[in-house]
């Protein structure tokens, strides 16, 4: 009687508000394909425009210029624009080369996680052979040992393996130094490295609850091309 | 405490100039911050030194904590001192993995063994550079404090710096314990000499500014821009000339600071070249000279001698090649062949 008839009412409520809920999302998909469909008219309409403009020569702006030189000009720029960013994205891969009278000036630049750190440069001759005129490489990473293995045979494996040291150098220097900044209170005193910095040895304390546990750790870094350590001992 | 650590601090400490021996005494850590309060920085050296002496006095300091404060002084006051460069060889190629206590371990042991009466300290600094202080004494004598030889290492390096005391024969030894220590085989003292220890690192590590060429856009140096005069009717001649003296000596010394060194010593050993008319040495032998340049900044004053006016560009290579050659002492001999060119030996 009222409980069945309370249930039906029910139920056609729930579908009126299925209904209601389809057509608001039809509405909505609607909407959005209208305004796609104008951002794409104006879209076209300005590409048109261009097409438009340079069939019937700028010297409909101007009056003065002549229709050929500025876009001569404007082609030129261009040119130089993207040249550039070619430039820098060979910058951005680590390692860039310029040629110069006598041979070619090689910059391996160096980053860790992302992060900018020195560049490196590498003056090189080339006849009547290969050859290291001047650089800036430190002096503690083993540039002759690398030369005498590749640099007459094959100057790719060179720059290869060089950029790999100076990258784990500089990774590894700067791992040292964010350590040092940034646990410097838990840290005693201060870390005791080398130049290459792939030797670290360090105390820190760990305080749980009341007590602190002292530790001592040796970080061994025994491949010069990575950054991470070979060898780990921590003592109590 | 001892006499002569006494007098030894109180010297040490008159040496400082007076503005500087709180924060020197503070490096030093030795004396406690209330002690320091209680000394009157602003009294005469004499008076100072005095009160510093009691104080370590009190704290009864020995010659090895003593010796400590004159490192912190020569750190800090290095170009008091002349420094030789030294090499050092090494034929293996292994990975080394320098480690410090390792290394000063077999120094002290290498030097005690032949002499016992020895002072030796070690101070680190932050850029990786050890500072070892050595002071000799003879089999008989205790060490002289007074005359120390210092030596500067920066790890896995070949290159040592020196700057020895009065007693060169201690030198040899000096040295032995220094390759036995760092892993090398032998050690030569380089051609290079200054008072400027942080130039002469400068030059072995190449930390000087060379002029590399390159695509990478650099922020550009101003220097070119020369400030238009508002005078327009003075007209630059030989604007052109100035420009290229300009763009050469860059090409050679860089854009930056130059290392700063004092002298440029050549030894010629050249013929002496004149009308054969005149006749001057009818025995054809060098004409042994000897040409020294002195300065208070030699390369910063050879790089403005040709926009001076006073030299032509580009100058010598003879001077130019100093930082690369990593030398100030040449012996120039006749080369022997079709050129009467000299050359620099090695």
């Amino acid at each position: 009687g009222v409980f069945a008839h309370l249930e039906t009412l029910e139920a056609q409520a729930h579908e009126a508000a299925m209904e209601e809920e389809e057509t608001e999302q039809q509405e909505e998909k609607m909407a959005r394909l209208k305004a796609r469909v104008r951002e794409l008219r104006l879209r076209r309409d300005k590409l048109q425009a261009k097409v438009d403009l340079r069939q019937k020569g700028l010297g409909k702006e101007g009056g003065m210029l002549d229709p050929a030189e500025p876009s001569a000009r404007a082609v030129l720029e261009w040119k130089i624009r993207s040249l550039k960013a070619m430039l820098q994205v060979f910058y951005l891969t680590g390692i860039s080369g310029k040629l110069t009278r006598r041979g070619v000036c090689f910059c391996l630049s160096t980053a860790y996680e992302g992060i900018y750190l020195d560049s490196y440069y590498l003056d090189l001759l080339t006849k009547p052979e290969v050859r290291i005129h001047r650089h800036s490489v430190p002096i503690f990473i083993p540039l002759e040992h690398i030369a005498k293995q590749y640099l007459q045979t094959d100057i790719r494996r060179f720059l290869a393996v060089l950029s790999d040291h100076l990258n784990a150098y500089t990774g590894r220097r700067y791992q040292a130094e964010q350590l040092q900044e940034h646990f410097s209170d838990q840290i005693e005193g201060t870390l005791q490295s080398n130049s290459l910095c792939n030797l670290l040895v360090f105390k820190y304390n760990v305080s749980s609850k009341s007590n602190t546990f002292p530790f001592s750790v040796r970080l061994l870094y025994s491949d010069l091309c990575c950054s991470l350590p070979t060898e780990v001992t921590v003592s109590c | 405490m001892d006499e002569t650590v006494a007098e030894y601090i109180r010297r040490t400490v008159l040496k400082i100039p007076r503005d500087e021996i709180k924060a020197m005494l503070q490096k030093w850590g030795f004396l406690s911050e209330s002690q320091l309060q209680t000394i009157n920085f602003h009294q005469i050296k004499e008076n100072i030194s005095q009160e510093v002496v009691q104080l370590c006095e009190e704290n009864s300091a020995d010659i090895k904590q003593a010796a400590v404060l004159d490192i912190i002084y020569n750190h800090i006051y290095p170009n008091k001192r002349v420094w030789s460069v030294y090499q050092m060889n090494k034929t293996a190629e292994e990975t080394e993995f320098f480690d410090l206590t390792d290394f000063k371990k077999k120094f002290k042991r290498r030097l005690r063994s032949a002499l016992k009466n020895i002072t030796i300290n070690f101070r680190e600094y932050e850029d990786n550079a050890i500072w070892i202080r050595i002071a000799w004494g003879t089999p008989y004598t205790k060490p002289n404090q007074y005359k120390t030889s210092y030596v500067v290492y920066h790890s896995q390096t070949p290159y040592v710096f020196i700057s020895a005391s009065v007693l060169k024969s201690n030198l040899p030894l000096l040295c032995q314990a220094l390759v036995l220590a760092s892993n090398y085989h032998d050690i030569r003292e380089m051609e290079l000499r200054s008072h400027s220890l942080n130039s002469l690192k400068d030059i072995v590590f190449k930390r000087y500014s060379q002029n590399f060429q390159t695509h990478y856009p650099r922020p550009l140096q101003e220097r070119n821009v020369a400030p238009e005069n508002a005078d327009l009717r003075i007209i630059q001649e030989n604007r052109s000339e100035k420009e290229r003296i300009q763009r050469v000596n860059r090409e050679v010394f860089g854009d930056g600071p130059q290392p700063k060194l004092e002298f440029a010593q050549y030894r010629l050993e050249t013929m002496f070249k004149s009308d054969p008319k005149m006749d001057v040495l009818d025995k054809k032998e060098p004409f042994r000279c000897l040409v020294k340049f002195s300065s208070p900044h030699l390369l910063e004053s050879l790089k403005s001698l040709a926009p001076a006016g006073m030299a032509d560009a580009p100058l010598s290579p003879l001077l130019t090649c100093i930082p690369q050659k990593a030398r100030n002492y040449f012996k120039i001999r006749e080369k022997k062949g079709v050129f009467p060119e000299s050359f620099v030996s090695p």
